[in-house]
């Protein structure tokens, strides 16, 4: 464990080194709240509910998009398939370490200072702006909205993780990284909710996975997901992420006996 | 001039060849390009099938300011996307080869990245474009049909030029300092706020995306003279600004230029 820990303190260590491309990072954030709270604000003038969300709600969502864009989507696989393409893994592989566990380890450091900026950043917003959040009016919607987003921190791992191995067929897969990660954006509800959308698109992310990273326990902890929808909804969760940790596992074995490196 | 449209010609074949060789990464660089234009427009679409207006725009409104922002922002890009890599060309000593060459230095790095995949983004875009004009310009007359027709163009024209001075102030501050070449990411994430009209942001964020960092200048206000709705004051103040930060830019760039010193061995 002790290695693990290490791993991790170096990783923080390291994001708070690199201070420039971390408030870029940041600075994305800041502009996606500002720009849909303006839009959402704009679309609200003269209404307190809309699309089923009281104005309250739809705020709430806003500021956690931002939250949970930091806790679930911050990884560093994007580093994986660098160091896959480079070689760079061959030195990992003979260290007395689990791959995995490290690559968790450095998520996890970067997860935690980007959620750590991303509350000071939403509360900063709340009070400047004095924007009305919506609280659980049940102490065990908080529980329950955990356990949503503990699911949707590994299926995101997973899939992230899943994508990055496609680097040890080929260099090339960057490209098609961005493309899977907006269309992951965009139909987890990291922009906007989803009910927003035609009822037809509703019903296909509904079964898709990338709902339940944001989209899903954000509307659990706004309450709007209870009951037999709630009960589905973590079906849909566990039932992608059991498909997934065996999809992952034989992609690794499978790219461990493709991979090959030369020099030194 | 004859010799720059050579040299621009032959690097864009250049970058066309690297791009068509690693044509699976290009094609996913492009599928989430369109991706991201197809979502957008969904959710603007969408949003209005709940709401009459936003902010007293209409859908087709709100349509034109996305697609003008797409439009401006991707030929900036096109033109000027080699001007990120510039602390790269510091670090590795090709900025220094490119001061030899006998062509001006700026327009070299502007040109080292002629990105083909942004102009496979302009089909849809400009077809777009073509699509939501009648439909803002029906009631007009012909003479407001091509006063506002030509302004929106000019200050397309003037939005061009703004992006391309912010991308030369960044570019002189990465010479000058051999980092900071992170900055035009923050140019990036600020420009995206001129997604939606600026009219729905506060009067506070509206003088700073006007006066300091001037997105709303960039792409919004040729939808507003389109729309008919920018005064003859804004139109002096938009060119005058786009004048005087291209002004500043160029100084700063060959300031910059001055001070380098070679930091590759």
């Amino acid at each position: 464990m002790g290695k693990y820990w290490a791993a991790f303190s170096l990783s923080i260590q390291q994001e708070l080194y690199y201070r420039a491309s971390f408030l870029m990072e940041r600075a994305r954030s800041i502009t996606v709240i500002i720009a849909f709270y303006a839009f959402w604000s704009a679309v609200f003038q003269g209404r307190d509910t809309l699309l089923g969300y009281t104005r309250s709600q739809m705020f709430t969502y806003i500021l956690g998009m931002n939250v949970l864009r930091a806790l679930v989507f911050s990884d560093k696989t994007w580093e994986l398939m660098h160091e896959i393409n480079t070689g760079k893994i061959s030195s990992y592989l003979m260290r007395p370490i689990s791959y995995v566990g490290f690559c968790l380890s450095r998520d996890a450091a970067d997860k935690a200072t980007q959620l750590v900026s991303s509350i000071l950043e939403v509360a900063l917003a709340a009070w400047l702006l004095k924007i009305p959040l919506y609280w659980p009016a049940h102490p065990a919607t908080f529980a329950v909205f955990g356990l949503t987003l503990a699911l949707a921190i590994v299926l995101y791992f997973l899939m992230s993780y899943i994508v990055a191995t496609f680097a040890f067929w080929t260099s090339e897969s960057a490209g098609p990284r961005f493309c899977f990660e907006l269309f992951l954006e965009f139909s987890s509800g990291a922009f906007f909710p989803l009910d927003v959308l035609p009822r037809i698109f509703q019903s296909v992310f509904s079964f898709l996975p990338f709902a339940s990273l944001l989209y899903f326990p954000l509307n659990v902890f706004l309450e709007r997901i209870t009951g037999p929808l709630l009960a589905r909804g973590l079906g849909v969760q566990v039932f992608w992420a059991v498909l997934f940790v065996w999809a992952a596992r034989r992609l690794w074995e499978r790219g461990l006996k493709a991979y090959s490196a030369d020099g030194g | 001039m004859k010799r720059y449209w050579q040299v621009w010609k032959r690097l864009a074949v250049m970058a066309f060849l690297m791009q068509f060789t690693n044509r699976w990464s290009s094609l996913g660089w492009l599928g989430g390009k369109f991706v991201r234009l197809a979502f957008f427009i969904l959710f603007i679409v969408s949003i209005f099938r709940h709401v009459p207006s936003v902010a007293g725009y209409s859908l087709e409104a709100v349509a034109l300011f996305f697609l003008t922002f797409n439009l401006v922002d991707i030929i900036a890009q096109i033109l000027i996307r080699g001007i990120y890599m510039v602390g790269r060309d510091i670090r590795e000593g090709d900025m220094d080869f490119y001061l030899i060459q006998p062509v001006n230095a700026l327009f070299r790095v502007c040109s080292n990245l002629v990105d083909f995949l942004d102009f496979l983004m302009l089909i849809p875009v400009v077809g777009l474009i073509l699509w939501v004009f009648p439909r803002i310009l029906a009631g007009y007359s012909g003479e407001a049909l091509l006063m506002n027709g030509l302004l929106y163009v000019l200050l397309c024209a003037n939005g061009l030029v703004i992006a391309f001075s912010i991308h030369v102030l960044v570019a002189a501050l990465t010479l000058r300092t051999q980092q900071m070449e992170e900055t035009i990411w923050m140019y990036r994430d600020l420009v995206n706020l001129g997604r939606f009209p600026v009219d729905i942001y506060t009067p506070f964020l509206q003088v700073i995306l006007t006066f300091v960092f001037p997105i709303a200048v960039m792409v919004s206000y040729p939808s507003k003279a389109l729309l008919g709705l920018l005064s003859p004051q804004k139109i002096v103040l938009a060119f005058a600004l786009s004048a005087a930060l291209l002004a500043v830019a160029l100084e700063s760039w060959k300031r910059a230029l001055k001070h380098y010193s070679s930091v590759s061995s």
